[in-house]
């Protein structure tokens, strides 16, 4: 029980149109929640469907729980969980049944009590899959990642489309999970979802990694802790004179314009005065710590949302 | 142990769906009862002939009707203007129109199978009527009946049609049924779901396919009591003889629809294809017209298609109590477009 849960080495994928995976190297220890994060089309997905044996790579090497794909691919399928990005299910099946039958595809399995338990669908257990809310049928599917007590799991955008109290139960049982000591890596394009869940993180952009740390670290690479948000009405109106007289970049979005900073303190009164002789009609001042967004942002000159 | 499982677990899902359960079961039956009491009498649809009146009616029309009757054809006497409205929206094959001293006859070109027929025997009709008339001796007429190829007598419409609805049925199930469901399957992601555990491919298809074999046993058992409780129709061959020629063929079709769906990624792709498949097998396996006029090339090539000896051999063990030996180069055909086909669906086969 030694080594990394994963490794990755110089990992490619090329469709007929698009580049998918461009040259990522990753290792995710035992025991650590890890996160690909980045736009959709950044060719996470693809990234961990060639990790749970679903495409094939072009090049690279995948190294899980020690094993190959090539040589002991029973034995990974038997010990890895997945959640795909959307599982879909038989219409009248109901998660005690799905829970049974998948479980029965497995040598090692959990108890379908337990996983009901787990993600607190005991009360829908004999209702019908096609019955069940959004949030439900993703709880299932994680249920159904972990149905042979996994010890390498896999969740691609578990969250998406759930609504926020969906989310939070969620990732309630992501950390469930993680307590429980399995290795977690999932996708997601939530940087909140990313700093509340991961351990460490990969961003990714066109294909590559462009950044790996904890959410922490990567914030604090940035050497600007801090972002004053003037807000406006509507839309945000030119900067270019207001940033002038600043001294300082000022960058535009769409009603907001935003002021990267070390040192707020000593940015508000000069941004203050500038703005009383610009004239600029902001409505409100928000003075907040830099985040993954930020980060992204800084990266790429792009926002995670475009 | 793990295929009984998935077995049980495809009936348990497939039970559920009471919409289709129903008409893959009952739609046969229903078919077979409403064809079957509309002919009940008679060995399949009945010829008949439309008479025009003359203008005053005379002897002659009396003796041709009766020797028309006499002769099983179904005589309507219309008058000139109705039997131009029949006539012109083609529901007519056949009309004797007066014409001077005698007689003349239209002829359907749509209907020709039907009007070909009864031409004949409208000239033996004339024949004995002229003679009747005259007093001279009446003319013999060949004797004629109808019998399958199996020198059984026709007995009635509905077991002739039973064995064509199990073939037919098991056609659609294999081509329809099962393509569509691996392309609905495939396309929503369900054997992605199945890719990423150890189930091993096998399983899961064989799973599929022991369920389908079953329904079709249940289909087709539901059938034949049907047949035989409402129509008295009786399997005249050997029992394991027809389960054979069921199970080949539903083994060659279900392989059809398995090797057809690696070609479509989308359900309506596959109607499609399988449209394509099916319409020509259909149309140039005998089943609607003989292809005696035909070029003999194209003869030869229709008859290595599968569909065609599938439904004879079928035929032949129902009605005619045949045994499977003279069909042996049929059911080669049929085998070997089934271990074609697996292969090819084999080797194509993916779960995403």
């Amino acid at each position: 029980m030694s080594g990394p849960a994963l490794r990755i080495r110089g990992l490619r994928k090329a469709f007929p149109k698009v580049l998918a995976v461009d040259g990522v190297d990753l290792e995710v220890a035992r025991g650590e929640v890890f996160g690909l994060l980045g736009p959709n089309g950044a060719g996470k997905t693809t990234t961990l469907e060639i990790i749970e044996g679903l495409t094939t790579a072009d090049m690279g090497d995948i190294e899980l729980l020690g094993l190959t794909w090539k040589d002991h691919g029973q034995e990974i399928r038997s010990r890895i969980g997945v959640q795909l990005q959307s599982t879909s299910l038989f219409n009248k099946i109901t998660p005690r049944e799905a829970l049974d039958l998948y479980g029965s595809y497995y040598p090692k399995r959990r108890s379908t009590a337990e996983l009901l338990a787990l993600v607190q669908l005991e009360e829908k257990a004999d209702a019908y899959h096609i019955t069940l809310s959004g949030g439900q049928q993703q709880r299932l599917a994680l249920a159904l990642a972990l149905v042979n007590d996994p010890e390498l799991v896999f969740l691609d955008e578990p969250t998406t489309g759930l609504d926020p109290q969906a989310r939070r139960s969620l990732w309630d049982v992501v950390q469930q999970i993680k307590a429980e000591g399995r290795t977690v890596m999932l996708t997601t394009h939530y940087m909140d979802e990313a700093e509340a869940l991961c351990d460490r993180l990969a961003i990714m952009d066109h294909g590559k990694v462009i950044a790996t740390g904890t959410p922490a670290s990567l914030i604090a690479d940035l050497a600007i802790p801090s972002v004053v948000e003037l807000t406006f009405g509507g839309p945000a109106p030119d900067p270019a004179a207001f940033a002038a007289r600043l001294g300082q970049s000022v960058e535009r979005r769409a009603d907001l314009w935003e002021i990267p900073t070390p040192d707020p303190k000593a940015l508000l009164p000069r941004l203050l005065e500038s703005a009383e002789v610009e004239v600029v009609p902001f409505q409100q001042v928000h003075i907040r710590r830099a985040t993954l967004e930020d980060v992204f942002l800084h990266r790429t000159g792009r926002s995670l949302r475009e | 142990m793990m295929l009984w499982r998935q077995f049980l677990m495809e009936w348990r899902l497939y039970s559920r769906d009471r919409a289709a359960m129903f008409w893959t079961l009952a739609f046969p039956v229903v078919l077979l009862l409403g064809f079957g009491v509309m002919f009940r009498d008679s060995g399949g649809p009945k010829l008949s002939v439309v008479r025009v009146q003359s203008a005053t009616a005379t002897p002659r029309d009396a003796a041709l009707d009766q020797a028309l009757a006499d002769v099983q054809l179904k005589v309507q006497v219309l008058t000139k203007t109705e039997a131009e409205t029949r006539w012109s929206q083609g529901e007519t094959a056949a009309q004797i129109e007066p014409d001077g001293e005698g007689y003349r006859l239209r002829l359907n070109s749509y209907l020709m199978a039907q009007a070909g027929a009864t031409a004949g025997l409208v000239n033996q009709a004339w024949l004995v009527a002229q003679a009747r008339l005259n007093g001279s001796p009446e003319p013999r007429r060949i004797p004629t009946q109808v019998e399958s190829p199996g020198h059984k007598r026709a007995t009635n419409y509905a077991s002739f049609l039973l064995p064509g609805l199990l073939g037919l049925n098991l056609v659609s199930m294999g081509l329809f049924s099962v393509g569509m469901v691996n392309v609905s399957y495939r396309e929503k992601g369900k054997f992605r779901r199945l890719a990423v555990t150890p189930l091993p491919k096998w399983i899961f298809l064989l799973g599929q396919v022991t369920h389908r074999l079953t329904l079709t046993v249940l289909q087709a058992g539901i059938l034949l009591l049907v047949g035989r409780l409402v129509f008295g129709i009786q399997n005249q061959g050997s029992f394991l003889d027809l389960f054979l020629v069921m199970t080949l063929g539903t083994g060659c079709f279900m392989a059809f629809g398995f090797a057809l769906s690696s070609f479509a990624d989308t359900s309506e792709g596959y109607a499609a294809i399988s449209n394509l498949v099916f319409l020509p097998l259909m149309l140039v396996s005998g089943v609607y017209f003989t292809l005696d006029s035909a070029p003999g090339w194209f003869q030869h090539a229709v008859a290595i298609l599968p569909l065609a000896p599938f439904i004879r051999a079928l035929r032949a063990v129902f009605n005619d109590g045949a045994g499977l030996v003279g069909h042996g180069m049929g059911l080669v055909i049929v085998a070997a477009w089934g271990l074609a086909a697996f292969i090819l669906a084999v080797r194509r086969f993916r779960w995403a």
